[in-house]
């Protein structure tokens, strides 16, 4: 095997092998499993696929490797580590050849998070946060006076917003899940009084079925559903702006625990919610209207019963008002 | 105040008033020291009830805006501080919501997790007293006496800040505004130099955490338990949220100086939202929920317990002022 070898010119699999996470590139024997169980070839890229990518690097496909979607995409969910039957730890072979990318100058082609400096405070949240660790502290002259600010690596950001939410200035953003865009969409048309109206914040992951997604287009007009990249996202104001504006639940749906496809989103939201939680109690104005719920992979289905469920609960909320 | 009428060119006319506050306004305008000697030579002080002898028939006998500024500290808890809102916002061309509790509520605006009937109860029955004989006496607006009726203000369900009650022009936060910020104010208004209406002035437009020196955290460093102050021995040069206990200064408008933080003690929201915070309690609850390190939903848990009182962490000094509070 070539890792023996102690002759002849360094291979691409070799530069691979040699970074702690690489080493057990040529474990994998290409059965495909790791992309039965990947989320992104289904949801997002119908190239994305790590066997292949593997597989590339075994072959001194370096090029093509560093253009892969499969380097940028993976988002280190691990769903594809514990079914591998040989062990290996995918997303770490992957971290490196996207490092290796990284260092021959190619560039993520994901839609990242920007800082606008104007309004950043250097506060160090956003860096605490990442559970990529793409933000850190930069200071720089500004007016003849150093000052801080966040600088997030776009090479490194995944995208899912979880800083956004955390900002407090809402300094940090990206197209799409900045807090004007999505604050912009909680509005439900008006309804017979008996009817609740409802906002559903969807993860774009935890709904593994295509029927699931399908479903929640289907409800009528009183069920708004937004979808945001992760849950991690979720910013207890927009839940209260959401009640304030006469809208009568909130429903947030992101991954099972140990499944969230950007790894703690899930955590971040469940915290959140349950601080909401215990605030909107502490205001006795709870009465149940924000919930969470967490969608496992072998959940298919379950979205109908929690959007029926919270429909339920906020009718009887309702005729008790 | 009679002998300015003699000169000239009229000096104008500023007013001071205290509705529901502690009076550390008042303090803090005092704090100017020999500074309101001087200020009192630039302008008459028609109305400030706390330090000189004034009547409300003083102000009543005024014109319409003929005071030039009014600085009205304090919440809006009772019929008589609605009262003199309205009288004040009438007699005055510009009118500067004073402090917390004008501002966002204040310490007061915190008896809105409550209502006017559990707050009666508790404070004229259910409370420990000596005086057990007046227990479930409750106060009435109108009450005969021998002599006649006497009446006192009626006390409202909630509590409200200035400019729910009435049109503001200006807002001047802090628990009080530090002495130099008022300084700083009044020459500036003194000077004509008005910003936009409905400013927030005396204050800068970012947090706390962008003049706070103390070192921020780093990537992954994270939160596994949460201590209030007296529990822990705390690092002064190190951010106090990498150190596990909540500091509000990220959800907190600069412009105080950080004196809580530089005694090592973490920032409590006086100074209110900043710009683009419209919520400060849950604003804060987004940066406090995803900075908790775990992967376990027990463990998580646990943790969330250790958060003590969050919605009085998060509205210490904003309940009256957020959109939790219109939910009720």
């Amino acid at each position: 095997m070539s890792h023996t070898q102690t002759e002849g010119p360094e291979t691409f699999a070799d530069r691979v092998r040699a970074i702690p996470g690489g080493e057990h590139l040529e474990m994998c024997y290409s059965c495909g499993t790791c992309v039965s169980k990947c989320m992104i070839q289904q949801k997002l890229e119908p190239e994305y696929n790590p066997r292949r990518l593997l597989r590339m690097v075994m072959m001194g496909m370096e090029e093509e490797a560093f253009k892969s979607p499969t380097t940028w995409l993976c988002s280190e969910c691990d769903l594809c580590y514990p079914a591998c039957p040989q062990e290996i730890h995918i997303s770490a072979v992957i971290g490196v050849v996207r490092q290796l990318a990284i260092e021959a100058g190619y560039t993520s082609p994901l839609e990242t998070v920007t800082v606008d400096e104007d309004k950043c405070s250097g506060c160090g949240i956003c860096v605490m946060v990442c559970p990529y660790e793409a933000p850190h502290l930069i200071e720089k002259e500004v007016d003849g006076e150093m000052d801080r600010f966040s600088e997030v690596d776009a090479n490194i950001c995944r995208g899912c917003g979880t800083c956004v939410a955390a900002c407090p200035l809402g300094a940090v953003a990206r197209p799409g899940v900045s807090n004007a865009e999505i604050v912009a969409q909680i509005k439900v048309k008006r309804q017979p009084k008996d009817v609740p109206r409802l906002v559903t914040f969807v993860c774009d992951w935890c709904l593994r079925a295509d029927d699931d997604v399908s479903l929640l287009e289907s409800y009528p007009d009183n069920v708004r559903v937004i979808h945001i990249p992760c849950t991690g996202r979720i910013d207890p104001e927009m839940a209260l702006m959401a009640l304030r504006s006469g809208i009568d639940g909130v429903l947030v749906c992101g991954c099972a625990p140990g499944e969230c496809h950007y790894k703690r989103g899930t955590y971040v939201s469940s915290c959140k919610i349950s601080l909401l939680n215990t605030m909107l109690g502490q205001m006795n104005v709870g009465d149940g209207r924000v919930r969470f719920v967490q969608i496992g992979t072998q959940d298919r289905g379950r979205i109908r019963n929690e959007v029926d469920g919270m429909l339920e609960h906020l009718t009887a909320y309702k005729e008790a008002q | 105040m009679a002998k300015a009428k003699s000169k000239a060119k009229a000096k104008p006319k500023i007013a001071f008033y205290w509705a529901a506050s502690c009076g550390g306004c008042e303090i803090s305008v005092v704090e100017l020291g020999l500074r309101l000697i001087q200020a009192s030579e630039l302008v008459d002080i028609v109305f400030w009830p706390c330090i000189m002898d004034f009547k409300y028939s003083d102000v009543e006998a005024l014109k319409d805006g003929e005071i030039t500024a009014t600085f009205f500290n304090g919440a809006i808890r009772n019929s008589e501080s609605e009262h003199i809102a309205n009288l004040l916002r009438a007699k005055s061309q510009v009118l500067v919501a004073f402090g917390s509790c004008s501002h966002t509520g204040g310490i007061p605006g915190l008896a809105n997790f409550y209502d006017k009937a559990s707050i009666f109860e508790r404070v004229y029955d259910t409370a420990p007293s000596v005086d057990e004989d007046s227990r479930g006496t409750y106060p009435k607006v109108r009450t005969k006496v021998s002599e006649g009726e006497i009446e006192i203000p009626k006390f409202y369900d909630k509590v409200k800040t200035l400019a729910q009650t009435v049109d503001v022009d200006y807002f001047m936060p802090g628990c009080p505004p530090v002495v130099e910020q008022i300084w700083t104010v009044l020459n500036v208004l003194l000077a004509g130099q008005l910003p936009a209406k409905g400013a927030v002035v005396g204050a800068d437009a970012k947090t706390n955490c962008d003049v706070c020196t103390r070192e921020k955290g780093g990537s992954s460093q994270r939160v596994s338990e949460w201590k209030r102050p007296h529990e822990v021995e705390l690092d002064p040069d190190v951010c106090f949220l990498t150190q596990g206990v909540i500091c509000c200064g990220p959800v907190t408008r600069a412009g105080c100086g950080l004196p809580c933080i530089s005694g090592n003690m973490p920032c409590r929201g006086c100074y209110g939202p900043p710009d683009g915070v419209v919520d400060q309690g849950a604003k804060l609850m987004s940066a406090i929920g995803a900075l908790i390190d775990t992967d376990d939903p027990e463990k998580l848990q646990e943790i969330l317990n250790t958060i003590v009182d969050p919605a009085g962490l998060g509205y210490r000094f904003g309940l009256a002022n957020s959109i939790m509070n219109q939910l009720k």
